[in-house]
C-alpha cells in the first residue's frame, strides 16, 4: 500500500524532497571535503618539493663556488636515487643540462619553445624568474614538476673563477621531477573513506528523518483519513485515538468533538423527526376526535333545536287528547270496559308526553346553570328518589363514597337527571336482582384532577356492536314501549356541557360499569 | 252570574276548545283569541278577570302579551300556558308577573285547579 501510493503520499513527497536534498547536499559535500583534502595534500607535496629543490641547491652551492662538476653530478646522482624521486636537472642560464641524476641527460640543451622555458620566458624576453611548480600526468601516476632559480650572489660573482658577471641575476636553474604516486593513492584512499562517511551519515540521517516523518506525521495522518472516511461512510461513534500535545493530537481531538457534535447532532433530528412524526399523530387523532365531538354535539343540538319545535306542536293535540279522554272518561262508571279503553288513550298521550320531555332534555342540556356542587350530596337525593320505589325492592343499593372527594361546578338538578338515568338503566340491566355500586374517588388523569363517580351493575353487559350506539338518540335494547332511548344520549350531553365524559367497562354475562367523570375545582386556599 | 271573566289566548283551535270544555262546566264565562293583538283588541274593550296565554304564538309571544297586560291591566291575572315545560320560561314569566303556569298536555282537573287557583287568591 506505502509503495503504490508513496510518490502521492505526503510522506513520500517529503521523503523524495529531502533524499534529493540529502543526496544534492551529500555529493556537494563529498566534492568539497574531496577537493579541499585534495588540495592540502597538493600543497604540503609542492611544500615538499620545494624544500627538497631547496636542498638540492643548498648540498650543490659548495661544489658551484668551488667549480668542482665531478662533485655536484655525484651529489646529484645520490639525491637522485630517493624514493619518489625521478629525476633531478640542473640547467645553467642557456638551457644546456649541468648536471642530471640521469647521466645521459647532461649535456642536452633544452628548446627554447619547451614548456619547462616557457614557464618563465616568452618570446619578448624573460618575465619572472620566481620558482614554480607543474603537475603532469605520467604513465602510471601524475609528477610534480619544480622549477627553482639559482640566482646570482656576492659569492658568485666574486669567486676566483669569474664564470659569472655581477649583472647577470639568474645563473641556472634547478628542476626536480617528483612521483605523486603517494599523494594520488592517498588521495584516493581517503576519497573512499570519505566517500563512505559521507554515504552512512546520509543514510542514517535519511533513515531517522523516514521514521520521524513516519511515526509523527505519516501514521497520524493516515489515522486521520481513515477517520474523516468512516465519519463519511456515517460511522460517527468512530474515534482517532492519537494521544499527542501536538498539533496532530489537537486535530485528533478536534475530529473527535465534532464527530462527537455531528453524532449529537443527528441523533437529535433523529429524535426530533420521530418526536414530530408522533406528535403530528397524535394531533390529528385528537383533531378527529374532536370533529367527532363535534359532530356529535352538532347532532344533539339541532336534535334539541328540533324536539323543542316538536314539543310545542305536539304538545297541543295531546292536550286536546288528554282533556277529552277525560271529559269522557267521566261519561262511564268506573271499572268498565270502555273506561278502560279511554285510560288506555291517555296513558298512551302521557307516554307521547314523556318522549316529549325527554327530547327537551337535549335543548335544556345545553343551559347548563353551574354552581360549587359535592357529589355526594347529589347522589344521595338521587338514592332517596329511587329507593321506595318497586323496581328496586330486590337490588341490593350499596354506595362507597368518598368523603374527602373534590367539589365541582356543576348544574346539580341536571346532574341528578344524569345520576337517575345511570341507576335506573342498572336496575334494568339486572332485571330486579343483583347488586348495584356505587363509587365515587378523586382521580388524576395526565396532571389533572378529577371526580369519577362509578356506577357498577352485575346486569347481563353490553354487546360490542350496541357499545357505538349507546350515545345515539333514540338507540334502546329496552322492549318498545320501556325505554326513549333518550336518557344515555342526553345524559352524554350533559356530562359533556360540564367538560366531563363517560365511559363504559362492560362484560358479557358479568355486568357493566359506567364511569362518570367531571372536572374537579380548583383548590382554593 | 260566573265565576269570572277568563281570556284564552292561544293558536291552537284544540287547545281553545280544551280549555273551554274544562272551564265552561265549572260555571266560568270564557272568551278566545286566536293571537296576542286579537286578545290585546278583546281586553281594551272589556275587562277580564284572567288571561290564559300560549308562551309561542306567531306575531307576538307569550311573554310579550303578559308584559303589555301587566302595564295595562294590571289587576288582570295571567297564567301562561307552556308547551316547552322549561323552568327558565317559567321564572322569567313569575318574574314578569304572571300568577303560574301550567304545561301542556294538562289534564282537565289540573286546568280547574290552577284557575281555582288564581280566583282564590283574587277573592281574599
Amino acid at each position: 500500500m506505502l509503495v503504490n501510493k508513496s510518490f502521492n503520499s505526503l510522506t513520500g513527497k517529503l521523503i523524495l524532497t529531502i533524499g534529493t536534498l540529502m543526496l544534492a547536499g551529500s555529493v556537494l559535500f563529498w566534492l568539497f571535503l574531496f577537493k579541499h583534502q585534495e588540495k592540502e595534500l597538493l600543497a604540503s607535496s609542492v611544500k615538499y618539493g620545494y624544500s627538497f629543490v631547496d636542498y638540492i641547491r643548498n648540498s650543490t652551492r659548495y661544489g658551484m663556488l668551488t667549480v668542482q662538476g665531478t662533485l655536484i653530478q655525484q651529489t646529484v646522482e645520490a639525491v637522485g636515487i630517493a624514493e619518489g624521486i625521478m629525476n633531478v636537472r640542473i640547467f645553467d642560464n642557456r638551457g644546456k643540462v649541468a648536471y642530471s641524476s640521469d647521466k645521459k641527460h647532461v649535456g642536452t640543451m633544452l628548446d627554447k619553445s619547451s614548456a619547462l622555458c616557457l614557464r618563465c620566458h616568452t618570446a619578448s624576453g624573460p618575465t619572472k624568474d620566481t620558482p614554480s611548480w607543474t603537475i603532469t600526468k605520467g604513465d602510471q601516476y601524475r609528477i610534480l614538476n619544480i622549477v627553482q632559480p639559482i640566482y646570482n650572489e656576492p659569492a658568485c660573482y666574486n669567486a676566483s673563477c669569474h664564470a659569472h658577471p655581477k649583472e647577470q641575476r639568474v645563473l641556472g636553474l634547478v628542476e626536480a621531477d617528483l612521483s605523486l604516486e603517494l599523494l594520488d593513492h592517498s588521495i584516493k584512499q581517503q576519497g573512499v573513506a570519505i566517500t563512505v562517511y559521507v554515504l552512512a551519515f546520509s543514510i542514517v540521517i535519511s533513515g531517522t528523518l523516514c521514521i520521524i516523518l513516519w511515526n509523527f506525521v505519516s501514521t497520524p495522518v493516515t489515522m486521520l483519513a481513515q477517520g474523516m472516511r468512516k465519519v463519511a461512510a456515517g460511522d460517527l461513534d468512530y474515534k482517532i485515538t492519537i494521544n499527542r500535545k501536538d498539533e496532530i493530537g489537537e486535530l485528533a481531538n478536534t475530529f473527535n468533538t465534532m464527530s462527537d457534535e455531528l453524532r449529537k447532532a443527528k441523533n437529535e433530528s433523529m429524535q426530533w423527526s420521530s418526536t414530530l412524526e408522533k406528535k403530528v399523530q397524535e394531533k390529528t387523532e385528537a383533531i378527529h376526535r374532536a370533529q367527532q365531538q363535534l359532530i356529535h354535539s352538532e347532532k344533539l343540538a339541532s336534535l334539541g333545536r328540533m324536539a323543542a319545535g316538536v314539543a310545542h306542536e305536539i304538545n297541543s293535540p295531546l292536550t286536546g287528547i288528554v282533556t277529552f279522554g277525560h271529559l269522557l272518561l267521566k261519561k262511564f262508571p268506573e271499572g268498565s270496559e270502555d273506561r278502560e279503553d279511554i285510560e288506555v288513550i291517555i296513558d298512551q298521550a302521557n307516554r307521547c308526553s314523556n318522549i316529549i320531555k325527554g327530547l327537551l332534555g337535549f335543548a335544556r342540556a345545553t343551559t347548563a346553570d353551574k354552581a360549587q356542587t359535592n357529589i355526594n350530596d347529589v347522589l344521595n337525593s338521587t338514592l332517596n328518589i329511587v329507593k321506595n320505589k318497586a323496581d328496586f325492592f330486590n337490588i341490593k343499593l350499596s354506595t362507597n363514597l368518598d368523603p374527602a372527594l373534590s367539589m365541582i361546578k356543576a348544574d346539580a338538578p341536571q346532574l341528578q337527571q344524569v345520576f337517575l338515568n345511570m341507576i335506573v338503566n342498572a336496575a334494568d340491566a339486572c332485571e330486579g336482582k343483583g347488586s348495584i355500586t356505587i363509587t365515587t374517588s378523586n382521580v388524576n388523569d395526565n396532571g389533572q384532577d378529577f371526580v369519577q363517580i362509578e356506577f357498577r351493575d352485575t346486569g347481563y353487559g353490553i354487546k360490542d356492536e350496541d357499545l357505538e350506539k349507546i350515545f345515539e338518540p333514540f338507540f334502546t335494547t329496552k322492549p318498545v314501549g320501556k325505554g326513549t332511548g333518550l336518557g344515555l344520549a342526553v345524559s352524554h350531553g350533559i356530562i359533556q356541557e360540564h367538560g366531563g365524559k363517560i365511559t363504559i367497562s362492560t362484560k358479557i354475562g358479568e355486568g357493566t360499569s359506567f364511569f362518570i367523570r367531571l372536572p374537579a375545582m380548583k383548590e382554593t386556599a | 252570574m260566573s265565576k269570572g271573566k277568563i281570556l284564552v289566548i292561544d293558536d291552537e283551535d284544540i287547545v281553545r276548545i280544551s280549555c273551554s270544555r274544562s272551564l265552561v262546566p265549572e260555571g266560568y264565562e270564557l272568551k278566545m283569541a286566536k293571537n296576542g293583538p286579537e286578545g290585546l283588541k278583546m281586553l281594551e274593550e272589556e275587562p277580564f278577570d284572567l288571561v290564559l296565554t300560549d308562551l309561542k304564538m306567531p306575531n307576538m309571544d307569550g311573554i310579550e302579551v303578559l308584559g303589555t297586560i301587566k302595564e295595562k291591566w294590571p289587576k288582570t291575572d295571567v297564567v301562561i300556558v307552556t308547551g316547552y315545560q322549561t323552568v327558565e320560561t317559567a321564572v322569567k314569566a313569575i318574574k314578569l308577573g304572571a300568577f303560574d303556569y301550567i304545561e301542556k298536555p294538562f289534564t282537565p282537573d289540573s286546568l280547574i285547579a290552577t284557575v281555582a287557583n288564581v280566583f282564590r287568591a283574587r277573592n281574599r
